[in-house]
């Protein structure tokens, strides 16, 4: 139901969560479920979020509880963001810890397996 | 007096006729007896004591007359001789037996005298006894033969009855039953019983008998040493006369006749074919009756019992030419029947679903199919409960493998047969059915099965064959439909649909298309090819490619269209496919269009109600009776424009007349001028024709050029937030705005109308919320309006979050509450964030 927004693979320990187009309030409850359901008992986890196109408060509110449980059980994340570009620009304006986004997936991925 | 001088015996010689009156009183043919009136004899002649051996002493004065007779002849001469005799003083011819000394007894016939002396009263009676030995016998005989003739007379009777009765048995049961009802009747048999020889089992098998506690009742294999197997085997009768007989011959008989207290058992082939060829007779069945005494039947008794053999026979294969005729019948009704009832189903497991609800349980009480289709295979079953299913694998690899039925067989713990659904040799699957056991006709049974399963499979392998004809048509047409429709463009946006027919058709030859002929030059085109399948596909995916080759932007739409009447003279199948057409000067925004058979465009301007476009109209591609001068118009179309063509299945419904769906559309389109263009098509489908339709259809809508001002209402449902974002940013984009303040407009936009969606209209699933857009030289505004009722006001840190989303993408926000609440929110362009 949710496959043409999130897929998901591994990479090295972490699980990397790979999301694209909108999200909004519309999709983003069955989308975080999605999410969760893979990422509950991960180690490590890496949202990527370059190929999505808007990201509103819904979106913002699922991204904030996937960090809040990975912070709880001590588990590192990492959101991998463009350089520019609509979930860029949420999350700034949000204010989201610097400490977890960053533009480049296979040094998060480096970081996370170190 | 002899003149000889011989001696004269003349005077000592008497004539033979001049009997001694005394001798001829003693030697007379006949006995002569005087009695007193109380019956003491007092003379008697010489004739009656040879007769009856008594010396003259023994009787003269000793004894009376009746008391030399039988014991009933002695009532009989109390009752009726003596009291005759006094009346009548003489009684003739009476039939009396007089006992001899050694006691035989000798048949006589009686005539008496009475004499009267003075007075009238009885003096003496004089009898004469003639012997009537003979004349005994003869009637006994005669007596005999009344007797055999009325018993045989009865036995034909009851033969006739039981050939009628055969006769008008059609079932080879009904023939058994009516023959096992023969010999009691008919020979004064105390039971009987009929076997009959099962051909496909080598069996002979015991069917019905006046006393089943008699007899062995297991079914028993022709070459048995029972003696009904031998009598079988013979083909001839066979009367077992004792039980020390069948000790000596058959013991099995031996000892069923002694527990059922028989004496004598007649062993009767049921046979059919000339009697006279022995080797040409055919035993059927063996009628077994048995008498409790000893029984001697004579020759009119065994000619009889054989006619009844050859009667039953004849029954018997007559019924079982019925029995088998019946059959045949019903399994060509069933196999038609369910031929008929696979075909009105044309995919692939309604008609497996179908075989198994024909099959239990009309023949089977279980059924299942299996098809080798897809990764996951195909299995559908009917009926209970489900065999074994370790068993049944088994024997469904087997069927597989060999490619031929595996038959259930007794005892095989499985009892079900497995047959291999084949087409043009080749393994689809496999029909298990369980079926009840049959005890005859097994042969038939299997051809029957064979054939069932040859159409079975020929069926599925068609619906397997339509399944994959109609996948590929279906992506044929999809990755036709969806290929590199332009977008991005500011000064146009497309939106198309497609929706296939509800029910399980072929898809249809319905198609759209929308191409940039030249930088500034847009072709837009909906079409429609005659029938449906693959083929229809396939000639809308040429159709859709010679219109693109076509389309040069010089000629026009009418002469492309002149080009296709050609096209069609080489492709015999493009014949009477509609399309309209139109191509766009996306810089002078002029429209140039031609409707070849197709419905007309629906345009709705920026202003005013919508319109059909009802010029330049002519005859379907090919067309041989229709005016095919092919015309084109010129439209100019204001900016926000918006045009739909579409094919017949949007506005035509069953019961529903065509202008009348005209209206509808007309007004339904209307009705939704301002909703946002990204799912207009899809929602206007679902208005027309819903869910459930029989035909394709096809939209294509179109909005020209940017509108100064963007107005929206949807509806409150978050689902309608990502389509008002669609027409949101294509319009930004058509105003040349920066990338951030597009994103921020966009996502301040966005939270706002959740806003309103989640608060305003938390109770009230159909509220509206209005979106008005503006652009100026140097700044967005976006005003979105609910009139919903809003509470707990920025009281969840959720929607906290949003409006402070809001606060921080946009430049100025302003909340204007009244009767219901109002954002206005301001953005400079090309700003920093």
């Amino acid at each position: 139901m949710t496959d043409q927004w999130v897929s998901f693979s591994r990479r090295g320990v972490a699980e990397l969560v790979h999301l694209k187009g909108e999200i909004d309030l519309a999709n983003a409850n069955d989308i975080g479920r999605a999410i969760v359901a893979r990422t509950t008992g991960a180690n490590a986890v890496l949202i990527d979020l370059t190929a999505v196109s808007f990201l509103d408060s819904a979106g913002v509110r699922l991204l904030d509880f996937i960090v809040g449980d990975l912070d709880d059980r001590g588990k590192p994340i990492r959101l991998v963001v463009g350089e520019r570009g609509a979930a860029r620009m949420t999350l700034q304006l949000c204010a989201f810890r610097t400490d977890l986004l960053t533009t480049d997936l296979e040094r998060a991925a480096a970081e996370l397996d170190g | 007096m002899s003149e000889s001088g011989g001696p004269d015996v003349t005077s000592e010689l008497r004539l033979p006729w001049d009997d001694d009156p005394e001798d001829l009183y003693e030697h007379a043919p006949c006995g002569y007896l005087t009695t007193l009136p109380d019956g003491t004899i007092v003379r008697v002649n010489e004739t009656f004591l040879t007769w009856t051996g008594y010396a003259r002493t023994d009787l003269v004065g000793h004894r009376r007359f009746r008391d030399l007779l039988a014991v009933g002849d002695r009532m009989y001469y109390e009752t009726v001789y003596a009291p005759l005799l006094m009346m009548q003083s003489e009684v003739h011819e009476i039939a009396l037996e007089v006992v001899g000394q050694d006691g035989r007894r000798l048949p006589t016939l009686v005539n008496s005298v009475l004499e009267r002396g003075p007075g009238e009263s009885p003096r003496i009676i004089r009898t004469m006894v003639l012997n009537a030995t003979e004349r005994r016998s003869y009637e006994r005989e005669l007596l005999t033969a009344r007797r055999a003739a009325e018993s045989s007379e009865q036995r034909v009777r009851v033969l006739q009855q039981i050939v009628a009765d055969l006769a008008a048995a059609p079932t080879e049961a009904e023939v058994a039953e009516a023959v096992v009802r023969a010999p009691e009747p008919g020979f004064e048999a105390a039971s009987s019983s009929i076997y009959l020889v099962d051909v496909e089992r080598d069996q002979l098998v015991a069917v019905a008998s006046t006393d089943p506690t008699t007899g062995n009742w297991d079914d028993m294999p022709r070459s048995s040493q029972r003696a009904v197997a031998e009598v079988a085997r013979r083909g001839d009768l066979h009367v077992v006369a004792t039980v020390d007989e069948a000790r000596e011959h058959f013991p099995d008989l031996a000892e069923t006749m002694t527990r059922s207290g028989r004496s004598t058992v007649v062993l009767l082939p049921l046979t059919t074919g000339p009697v006279e060829e022995p080797d040409g007779v055919t035993v059927l069945g063996v009628l077994a009756f048995s008498f409790r005494e000893e029984r001697v039947l004579d020759d009119a008794e065994l000619t009889v019992i054989r006619l009844l053999g050859q009667q039953a026979g004849q029954a018997l294969d007559r019924a079982r030419l019925y029995d088998d005729a019946r059959r045949r019948e019903e399994q060509a009704g069933f196999l038609a029947r369910t031929t008929r009832s696979l075909d009105e189903e044309h995919r692939l497991l309604q008609r497996a679903r179908r075989l198994v609800e024909r099959v239990v349980p009309e023949i089977a009480d279980w059924a299942s199919v299996r098809l080798q289709v897809g990764p996951a295979g195909l299995l559908e079953s009917a009926g209970g409960p489900p065999p074994e299913a370790a068993l049944l694998a088994g024997r469904i690899a087997e069927a597989t493998s060999t490619a031929g039925p595996v038959w259930a067989a007794d005892g095989d713990g499985l009892g079900c047969t497995v047959l291999p659904l084949t087409a043009r040799g080749r393994v689809l699957g496999t029909l298990a059915l369980r079926m009840a056991p049959d005890r005859r006709g097994i042969e038939a049974e299997r051809l029957f099965l064979i054939d069932l399963a040859d159409r079975a499979g020929l069926a599925l392998e068609n619906a397997r064959l339509y399944e994959q004809e109609r996948a590929i048509a279906r992506t044929l047409q999809r990755s036709l439909l969806a290929a590199d429709v332009p977008g991005g463009d500011p000064r146009f946006a497309v939106e198309s649909y497609y929706q296939a027919a509800a029910q399980d058709l072929e898809v249809g030859g319905d198609w759209f298309d929308a191409f940039l002929i030249t930088p500034n030059r847009l072709a837009v085109v909906v079409g429609d090819v005659v029938g449906r399948g693959i083929e229809a596909a396939t000639t809308m995916g040429q159709l859709r490619s010679a219109i693109r080759a076509l389309a040069s932007g010089e000629h026009g739409p009418a002469r492309l269209i002149e080009q296709l009447d050609r096209f069609c003279e080489r492709e015999e199948a493009a014949r009477m496919a509609t399309v309209v057409y139109a191509e766009i000067d996306l810089l002078h925004g002029e429209m140039t269009y031609t409707c070849a058979g197709h419905l007309p465009p629906l345009l709705h301007e920026p202003a005013g109600s919508p319109q059909y476009l009802l010029q330049a109209r002519s005859a379907p591609i090919g067309s041989r009776a229709g005016d095919r001068r092919r015309t084109e118009q010129k439209v100019r179309l204001a900016s926000g424009s918006r045009l739909l063509l579409y094919t017949d299945g949007l506005v035509e419904r069953r019961g529903r007349p065509i202008d009348r769906g005209f209206e509808v559309l007309a007004r339904e389109y209307a009705r939704r001028r301002d909703a946002p263009l990204k799912g207009l098509t899809a929602g206007l489908a679902d208005t027309m024709v819903g869910r459930d339709h029989a035909d394709d259809v096809c939209l294509l809508c179109i909005t020209l050029g940017t509108e100064e001002r963007l107005e929206r209402s949807i509806g409150a449902d978050p689902l309608q937030i990502a389509l008002l974002r669609a027409d949101l940013r294509g319009w930004l984009a058509g105003h040349s705005v920066d990338t951030d303040c597009l994103n921020a407009v966009l996502l301040a936009c966005s939270e706002a109308v959740a806003n309103a969606i989640e608060h305003g209209y938390r109770d009230d699933p159909f509220g509206v919320v209005d979106v008005t857009a503006t652009v100026s030289e140097d700044a967005v505004e976006v005003r979105v309006t609910d009139r919903g009722t809003w509470r707990g006001t920025g009281a969840g840190f959720t929607r906290g979050r949003g409006l402070q989303l809001i606060e921080e993408a946009m430049d100025e926000v302003l909340f204007d509450r009244g009767d219901g609440t109002t954002v206005i929110m301001r953005r400079q362009r090309g700003g920093e964030l």
